[in-house]
């Protein structure tokens, strides 16, 4: 099989699997999105909706697969996307009518009623600084390095590299070649701490956001870590798998352990979200024009989603765009 | 001091929020669970825990400050303070009993008796009475 097609297949083969466990990955008393009764996915009924999704996610994922397989050596360019794309409307649709059955059939009204704790202490839930310190640092540090040791750093030298292994973009020894790719690794740590930031300001307090804090303060390493590897190949001869391998192992473990910790019982002092479906267009766009918190917990899967119906949501989301496309924008130069 | 109070709501009630939120907390400011000195969460945090706009909150945090029982400090939440207790005035009391003559007929209609709504208000009464 040629390397092409197969780095088309992988990346889409893995979301497929996500996709056939994806209505598992939930709340107990929720399920397709829906609210029902938390042994509803245990009956008859419920086994046999989530039999039905799975079978139309495979089918979605044998069509993705027909049309990358061809795309990948014809078009490459739209080698990965298109397929992607039909995965996941696909799959979504399906997903979108179990929601409308599941509601409409089976789905529960519960009553929605709302609870704070009124101690001011617990606003003071902040980011770990000892837990988010230490990667900056160590940018710092092979910054210094780099800089101790600029003359060996060869003229010419790879900075990105195609499916096959094969560099694809070179940079030059100047302040933006060396350093560039460290700035980027800096705005990516700088954005998972600023989505850190706005979970804990802007949101309910809930096991998910302390998982979801916590995720994305430690996601800083396996980040840091390989942006600074990619910064010292000049340097140094270090195995280019090594930092793709560290990046899947970190998430591996991030997500069994959020896993763990949302699957758990609920905290005590959990402040609900809101339960009515109808805030909730085709199971996963929360829209609730009352509703100040700009994120809020998704129903399936683990994270955030955000409340479409305020203003400030669209301002934070294009926020977090730009910034995600920044490096990209400052690679092509 | 605050620490394990909690305010609750019922969105579905038939009740603004503004008013269930006044009367939780002029329930726990008249127990005195809510002692002078106590500091309230910023407006902000109740209103997202809560799932109701900003104004919401922060209009019933100054009827609170109103009636005495609040001092609201700019951005953040406020904070309950000594208060003498008023001399209630004819007019309230008059609109007091107008109130309560509605809820106790619209209990009676539920099929309350009088003797159980009296237990009832006694009781609420010496809960309140500190």
């Amino acid at each position: 099989m040629k390397l092409e097609i197969l780095f088309t297949i992988l990346p889409l083969a893995l979301v497929a699997v996500i996709f056939q466990f994806m209505p598992l990955l939930t709340r107990r008393g929720i399920f397709f999105s829906a609210t029902v009764d938390p042994e509803f996915p245990q009956s008859s009924d419920g086994r046999r909706l989530l039999r039905s999704y799975r079978l139309q996610a495979a089918l979605w994922t044998v069509l993705a697969f027909a049309l990358a397989v061809p795309l990948a050596t014809t078009r490459p360019q739209f080698g990965a996307t298109l397929p992607a794309l039909v995965l996941v409307a696909g799959i979504g649709f399906s997903y979108w009518l179990k929601f409308r059955e599941v509601h409409e059939r089976y789905g529960l009204r519960r009553p929605e009623v709302r609870e704070t704790s009124l101690s001011p202490a617990e606003e003071r839930q902040s980011i770990n600084l000892w837990l988010v310190i230490p990667p900056f640092v160590a940018i710092a540090a092979v910054a210094i390095y780099l800089n101790a040791h600029w003359s060996q750093i060869p003229d010419q030298f790879p900075v990105h590299w195609g499916v096959n292994g094969q560099p694809n973009r070179w940079a030059s020894r100047d302040v933006a070649g060396v350093y560039g790719t460290l700035l980027m690794g800096t705005l990516m740590d700088l954005l998972c701490l600023g989505f850190a930031w706005a979970l804990l300001r802007m949101s309910r307090k809930s096991t998910m956001r302390y998982v979801t804090v916590r995720m994305l303060e430690v996601l800083l390493y396996p980040l840091t870590f390989t942006f600074i590897v990619v910064s010292l190949l000049p340097l140094m001869r270090i195995p280019l798998w090594l930092a793709p391998v560290v990046l899947l192992a970190f998430v591996a473990v991030i997500f069994l352990w959020s896993y763990r910790k949302i699957t758990a019982a609920s905290a005590p002092d959990e402040v609900p979200e809101p339960q009515n479906d109808s805030y909730w267009k085709a199971g996963v766009f929360y829209y609730n024009p009352n509703d100040p918190a700009i994120f809020v917990s998704k129903r399936v899967g683990i994270g955030y989603t955000m409340n479409f119906a305020n203003k400030m949501s669209w301002v934070v989301l294009v926020g977090i765009l730009l910034i995600a496309l920044l490096p990209a924008l400052l690679m092509r130069k | 001091m605050s620490s394990g109070l909690t305010l609750r709501i019922d969105l579905d009630s038939d009740v603004p929020a503004y008013r269930q939120i006044v009367d939780g907390l002029r329930i726990l400011l008249v127990n005195g669970k809510l002692a002078p000195g106590s500091e309230l969460p910023s407006v902000r945090r109740i209103a997202v825990d809560l799932g109701v706009h900003f104004n919401t909150v922060a209009e019933a945090y100054r009827t609170l400050a109103d009636e005495g029982w609040l001092e609201l400090r700019h951005g953040r939440g406020a904070t309950v303070v000594e208060r003498d207790a008023p001399a209630a005035s004819a007019g309230k009391v008059t609109e007091f009993r107008r109130r309560l003559r509605a809820l106790v007929a619209e209990m009676q209609s539920q099929g309350a008796s009088a003797a159980k709504l009296s237990v009832e208000l006694r009781t609420a009464a010496n809960e309140l009475d500190v």
